[in-house]
């Protein structure tokens, strides 16, 4: 591990063993993931992203959204999927949102960042 | 009363004897549940009213297209004319009646950009004004002038930028549907809002139970209560009291206005503190919560038209177009709509979508991310609601529903509806 190259911005590079699963470019693809989670496993991540997340967007904050070099967008798309399990960490206690059962929205427009 | 009750109450009375025609007595749900009813309400309903149908950003140049699926109602096309006008057309082919516009799925909507649509049958094509022109080997047929074929056209019409159709054959103009109250929003800046988040659902249950059930403010501790509190008698002193809203009717369309916290001022460096597993250090670092962005973007000036009922600490104007579609302008300039397609008697679809000023920079993307998933995190609670109230009234062991001043605008939309289907019942027309 020691000596891989990150993908992610270097300072962020401790958040790497969460880019393969965490850095999805679509909201569909996040939220597939985060059903697939235990909430355990949705903590894990929350909790290692989460201290990092201030510095993140100030990181972010000083390039040109619109030209985002690709470690800089594994990094916001990090942040993405810490905003899909904020509430199942925070709120629900469970990757599901509760009461909602089958109920389940398509994503048919997003943002192209 | 709690802090925020005391700051948001009004004094004011109840709104319902405001409108004498809506009476206070039980309802019934037989509109929700009868196949008859149903079967009618399509007719006087979704074939003769005006029906928003998308927005002008989907059709920016002439030859821009989308189709529509409209269960029960066909399939449209909607294109942008060389007029600069947008045009819809009922998407049958003069030919031998093929759905002329479709790809890869003959079920599935599609968009694209194009000179002329040509019939993947047999090769007819179409103008952008939805005429023939060309007809293959043409000297085949007989008598055919081809000058007087064409896809049926559906009126169509756009109003701050809304794309609205009509499949009456004689409609009314749109502005008149519209009305003065709405015809007042028209300066909203809308066409600003070009970041968009859509979503689309079914739910199993009658269209008009998913829109009562987004029409009131009595279920949020309840439906919601652990986005407010895990504990629901908590939940309940968190809400806004009942007099802080502000409804108003102007047949058939209505509005309900809604109180919301004023954003959070701008962070001091350090003043964040350290990571927690805590929804509202979550709301303070993107900032943004379930009322909008933080850092609210100058969109100009505001239509005077918006928060008429003056309410303190205004957070959103939700209005209601007859029959099936709703925007909700929000104080913090952004705006949802939301809308509700019957396909049977028990179900339909939901569609919601989200637009936002461009964000200038990944801390507003981030805050417009946490509002859209909040939204939908709710939506779907609202959702698995309706389900089950259509499966318990459907069993029709209660008749006789009791709807409280808060609920006066499921009483009104229930009303219009009713009122369409008897007005066209009795007209004979068909
Ligand atoms: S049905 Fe369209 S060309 Fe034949
Ligand atoms: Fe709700």
């Amino acid at each position: 591990m020691t000596n891989q190259a990150t993908t992610l911005p270097e300072s962020f590079r401790e958040l790497e063993p969460y880019v393969a699963d965490w850095a999805l470019p679509t909201r569909q693809e996040r939220y597939d993931m985060r059903l697939s989670k235990t909430i355990d496993e949705l903590g894990e991540f929350y909790d290692a992203i989460a201290p990092r997340a201030e510095e993140a967007i100030g990181y972010l904050n000083e390039l040109d959204l619109n030209d985002l070099p690709d470690d800089a967008t594994r990094l916001l798309h990090l942040l993405y999927s810490m905003v899909l399990v904020s509430y199942p960490v925070n709120v629900f206690k469970q990757p599901r949102i509760p009461d909602s059962g089958a109920a389940f929205f398509d994503t048919v427009a997003e943002p192209s960042v | 009363m709690t802090g925020i009750q005391e700051r948001l109450a009004t004094g004011k009375g109840k709104f319902t004897p405001l409108y004498p025609e809506l009476g206070t007595g039980p309802v019934s749900y037989e509109d929700s549940i009868s196949q008859e009813f149903f079967e009618a309400e399509r007719d006087a309903v979704f074939r003769r009213s005006w029906l928003k149908v998308g927005r002008v950003e989907q059709v920016p140049r002439t030859g821009s297209y989308f189709t529509r699926d409209l269960p029960g109602l066909g399939s449209i096309v909607v294109v942008r004319q060389a007029d600069g006008s947008v045009a819809a057309f009922h998407n049958v082919c003069a030919h031998r009646g093929n759905k002329v516009v479709w790809q890869e799925h003959p079920g599935e909507e599609t968009k694209g950009f194009c000179r002329e649509f040509s019939c993947k049958y047999h090769g007819w094509r179409y103008g952008l004004d939805g005429r023939v022109t060309h007809v293959t080997n043409e000297e085949q047929f007989f008598g055919l002038d081809k000058s007087a074929l064409g896809m049926p056209r559906v009126h169509c019409d756009t109003w701050a930028g809304f794309i609205f159709v009509n499949f009456a054959r004689d409609a009314e103009p749109l502005s008149g549907f519209l009305g003065d109250r709405m015809l007042e929003l028209e300066s909203y800046p809308f066409g600003e809002m070009t970041q968009h988040f859509g979503y689309k659902t079914r739910i199993k249950g009658n269209w008009k139970l998913s829109i009562d059930a987004v029409l009131e403010w009595y279920h949020p501790p309840y439906v919601h209560g652990r986005f407010i509190d895990p504990d629901v008698s908590k939940a309940e002193k968190l809400v806004p009291p009942v007099d802080a809203y502000h409804y108003d009717i102007f047949e058939p369309h209505m509005l309900t206005s809604v109180p919301g916290p004023p954003p959070l001022p701008p962070r001091e460096p350090g003043a964040l503190g350290p990571a927690r597993r805590d929804q509202k250090w979550v709301y303070r670092l993107f900032r943004a919560g379930l009322f909008g962005p933080d850092d609210v973007p100058d969109v100009g000036p505001l239509p005077a038209a918006l928060n008429k009922g003056r309410i303190n600490s205004w957070g959103n104007d939700s209005f209601w177009l007859f029959p099936n579609f709703s925007f909700q302008i929000w104080a913090r300039n952004f705006y949802i709509t939301y809308q509700y397609w019957p396909e049977s008697l028990d179900s339909h679809t939901y569609e919601l979508d989200i637009y936002f000023p461009p964000p200038r920079n990944a801390q507003e993307r981030l805050a417009q991310e946490l509002v859209a998933d909040s939204t939908i995190e709710f939506a779907m609670q609202d959702s698995n609601t309706v389900e089950a109230t259509h499966s318990a009234l459907a069993t029709r062991a209660n008749g006789k529903f009791h709807l409280s001043d808060q609920e006066l605008l499921i009483r009104n939309f229930h009303k219009v509806i009713r009122d369409a289907v008897a007005a066209h019942q009795s007209s004979g027309e068909r």
